[in-house]
């Protein structure tokens, strides 16, 4: 019984500097399935689905359509092919009509001019087709996340594509539109459409995917049927069970309580609940993890502790003081460092000089500033000291910040936030992003010596390398919660992964279950 | 030690040649943009059968032809000057305020209230009076704006652009009913008191002491934007407002400041005009200077010494053209059309980085 393969690729590599994105990976996907790929951040899921789409072209291996090589040298080629792809953020003209949208560039015309009753009734007609219901004369700005997402599916469809790839569609979804979108990829699969779904939420894939595909670091691990397998595999392989390399932690004795943070919740910028009731509790030597694959509430959670996003409920106290109603400028003076996540977008202002991005915490108090002006023999000599210390290779604190490279602004960034020494609690949000392995290396131990010192850090990652490479304690945000991982030890990655996907300790639950069974 | 010492020497060295080179380049390009603009007027009067070389001299004559009109270029200078500091100011904050037009009638209006009002005041009192309440009229029409932006998050750019139409208006209405003078030549507010008058610099010319307070203003805003702690919260939230909240610089505060200086700054302006000029509120008295103050920074990028050169480059230009096209019929148009070809270049700046890398070969 032969079934046809709608596409497959075979020893696709593809390397950018200093990584292999992807490893010699094939595969190969039977026509009117569903296939998730999941595996951690920078797993190499995406560029896998950018090769496949013709965004980047693979260094070596081939594609197969239908049982035929293509290749492709744009987009283009793949639309042409039958090849579509959803990008996780949607790529709509806000101010026009969904029915504009899904036809942009192809649209029905007569004479010179687009045929509007035409192009509508052609788009409600494919959306029939495929049972998709959508107001196709509405604006796409005015319409919700859940209908923009089904108008860029369309756009693809209406465009003839008959493999489809999703980059993590569920992500900016609420529950009931990820369970209507479901509904609407098991009608699609129906009439003979392809899926590739990229996804690290394991009980979404376990619900609509036939086959499942895992990678990590590159390569492909395997691929199982949904029958087959559960969350507690999926985990595993996703995470796997190599011993960690590259702990720089010794174990250490923890202080006292610096930082309390109890029953949070916090809105994100569609004013749904981005932090769900969490609580945590940071002490003075210990480093606490955050793993948690992105976009599962961190960046909200941390911003609402510098006061930088409003709270919608709970307390945080630092050395016993209320601080959620506080100014960042409080917060900050009561002894927070912040390593934000974004070094271009919050970090440091790229048009200044290093020495304005070395000051802001110290500008407006003696001996820096004489109450109006800024008093410039303290700050070059302030700012001249830090750069060296952190090592920030420079030719002078003039230079505008944004002449430096990635791993010298995160130089720049630890210097203010670490080298007066100040800070009781160190926030480091995914510290070593983009950085080189020197650059990794010099932030990780920056912050392992701040802990040493006697401060509490609070690093998030969605690198879970870096988090085992520098915890006591780990935490894992999942869909908004804090889960508890416990304290570091050799069996700890499992339990994490399972957190990150599932939500649960789903495997060490059930050992638990087994147990009282018997 | 000593190794240190020379290493050091060679940095600051290298640092200062960076800033020659930089300066150069963009004196260089200022007068490239100059000469092309120039040239595109040129081609127009051509075009249209107007001999330019005799054009552009009526318009030097007009603007710098002998000492009276040099002083009356440089009395329209400080206005354009104010203008553009307060252009400069709000958008070192990354505010777009276009509402310069606006407060500079409602603070020259306040100013001449001051002036007509109190008529028993010396001089030494009436004058700071009449310019604090320019100021403070300027800076009062910025608080609708302020409010809808950190109330509602509602961008500055149409509330305030509006807000000049209701200025006009409401001047207008004011001069037209409650304040009107029926003496006045045209729709105008009642002159204002002797007392209230700027003195002249020189008898002969309008320039008064308010071109001093213009230069004056230079050297304070440039202190302000660059020495103090209120500037450097103002540049860097201008530079990048995330990076400004995170780090716990108070980015409401600077906002607000930027605005109430920018008004306060085109109100004075106004003021200047009102108790250094015209003696009187005018209907309509502003030929755009508002506008000149939003292209006069752009031009200047926002640095206000830069903003000196291109604050009297526009005085001259609004003074010559006048001469210019009595004495030669060209219309005072093109002198708009060498402006706006002017900020045109200064934005896209396709010549200066350029200019910069040949200046660098040949210095370094």
């Amino acid at each position: 019984m032969a079934m046809t393969e709608a596409l497959s690729v075979e020893n696709i590599t593809k390397t950018f500097p200093g990584v292999i994105a992807n490893n010699d990976i094939s595969l190969s996907i039977e026509k009117g399935t569903i296939r998730a790929i999941v595996g951690e951040n920078g797993a190499g899921k995406t560029t896998l689905m950018n090769i496949i789409y013709g965004l980047y072209q693979p260094d070596s291996g081939q594609i197969f359509i239908n049982g035929k090589e293509v290749t492709f040298s744009s987009p283009r080629d793949a639309i042409d092919q039958g090849i579509g792809m959803v990008h996780q953020h949607f790529k709509l003209v806000p101010s026009y009509t969904l029915a504009q949208n899904i036809a942009l560039g192809v649209e029905p015309r007569k004479a010179i001019f687009i045929d509007e009753e035409k192009l509508n009734s052609s788009v409600q007609e494919i959306a029939q087709k495929y049972g998709f219901t959508i107001n196709e004369k509405e604006v796409s700005a005015n319409v919700s996340v859940g209908e923009q997402q089904r108008a860029e599916i369309l756009k693809a469809l209406y465009r003839g594509v008959e493999i489809l790839v999703l980059d993590e569609p569920t992500a900016v979804l609420t529950d009931i539109e990820t369970k209507e979108l479901f509904v609407m990829l098991r009608n699609l699969v129906g009439q003979g459409i392809t899926i590739l779904f990229i996804s690290h939420k394991l009980r979404e894939v376990l619900e609509i995917s036939d086959e499942i595909s895992v990678m990590r670091a590159g390569k492909l691990v395997g691929t199982v049927k949904r029958d087959e397998t559960d969350e507690c595999q999926l985990a595993e392989m996703m995470v796997g069970r190599e011993t960690i390399g590259g702990r720089i932690r010794t174990p250490s004795e923890k202080g006292e309580l610096v930082m309390e943070i109890e029953t949070l919740s916090v809105l994100d910028n569609r004013d749904l609940k981005a932090v769900r009731n969490v609580s945590l509790d940071l002490y003075c030597g210990e480093i606490v993890g955050g793993a948690g694959v992105d976009g599962n509430g961190q960046e909200e959670f941390v911003e609402a502790l510098l006061g930088l996003r409003p709270i919608s409920e709970g307390i945080i106290r630092i050395d016993g003081k209320e601080i959620q109603n506080s100014s960042t400028r409080e917060i900050r003076e009561s002894g927070v460092a912040y390593i934000p996540s974004d070094r271009y977008r919050s970090g440091v202002a790229i048009d200044a000089s290093i020495w304005e991005n070395m000051i802001p915490g110290e500008y407006y108090v003696q001996p820096y500033s004489n109450g109006i002006s800024l008093v410039m023999p303290e700050i070059i000599q302030i700012s001249d000291q830090l750069i060296r210390k952190f090592n920030v290779s420079t030719p002078g604190i003039e230079v505008k910040t944004g002449n430096l490279s990635g791993g010298n602004i995160q130089r720049v960034i630890a210097a203010r936030e670490l080298g007066l020494e100040k800070a009781k609690v160190v926030i480091a949000s995914q510290p070593t992003r983009g950085i080189d392995i020197a650059g990794t290396e010099a932030i990780r131990q920056m912050l392992v010596d701040y802990a040493d010192r006697g401060a509490a850090v609070l690093v998030i990652s969605a690198d879970l390398d870096e988090i085992l490479a520098l915890s006591d304690r780990i935490v894992v945000f999942y869909e908004g919660q804090i889960l508890d991982a416990g304290y570091y030890d050799d069996g700890i990655r499992q339990s994490i992964g399972w957190l990150m996907t599932a939500g649960k300790d789903y495997c060490a639950e059930e050992e638990v279950d087994e147990e009282i069974t018997k | 030690m000593l190794k240190k010492k020379s290493m050091k020497k060679s940095q600051n060295n290298h640092a200062w040649k960076e800033k020659l080179v930089n300066t150069l380049a963009q004196v260089a390009n200022y007068l490239l943009i100059l000469i092309i603009a120039l040239i595109i007027g040129a081609l127009v009067m051509y075009l249209s059968g107007k001999d330019p070389i005799a054009a552009y001299a009526a318009l030097w004559q007009g603007a710098f032809g002998n000492g009276y009109r040099f002083a009356d270029t440089l009395d329209r200078s400080s206005i354009m000057i104010l203008a553009g500091i307060a252009g400069s100011i709000a958008f070192r904050t990354n505010i777009i305020n276009l509402g310069l037009e606006g407060q500079l009638y409602i603070g020259a209006f306040t100013a001449a209230w001051v002036g007509f009002t109190f008529t028993n005041l010396p001089s030494i009192v009436h004058i700071p009076l009449g310019l604090i309440a320019g100021i403070l009229g300027g800076a009062f029409w910025t608080l609708p704006v302020l409010y809808l932006k950190l109330r509602w998050k509602i961008p500055e750019l149409v509330p305030s652009l509006m807000l000049n139409y209701i200025a006009i208006r409401l001047t207008d209405y004011l001069i037209a009913f409650p304040f009107r003078d029926p003496t006045a030549p045209m729709a105008g507010s009642p002159l204002v008191a002797a007392s209230a008058r700027l003195p002249k610099l020189i008898q002969g010319s309008t320039i008064n002491i308010g071109f001093i307070i213009a230069i004056l203003l230079i050297f304070v805003s440039y202190w302000f934007i660059f020495k103090t702690k209120l500037g450097y919260e103002m540049r860097m939230v201008g530079l990048n407002q995330d990076f400004a909240a995170a780090a716990g610089l108070p980015v409401r505060r600077s906002i607000i400041l930027a605005m109430l200086i920018s008004g306060g700054v085109i109100g004075l302006g106004g003021a200047i005009m009102i108790l250094g000029f015209f003696g009187r509120f005018l209907g309509g008295f502003s030929s755009g200077y508002g506008w000149d103050g939003f292209m006069i920074a752009i031009i200047a990028q926002n640095h206000p010494f830069a903003v000196f050169p291109a604050a009297i480059f526009f005085g001259a230009l609004a003074n010559g053209a006048l001469t210019m096209q009595s004495v030669t019929g060209v219309p005072q148009a093109v002198v708009a059309m060498v402006k706006g070809t002017l900020v045109l270049f200064v934005t896209v700046k396709v010549f200066l980085e350029n200019i910069r890398k040949g200046l660098k070969k040949w210095v370094m």
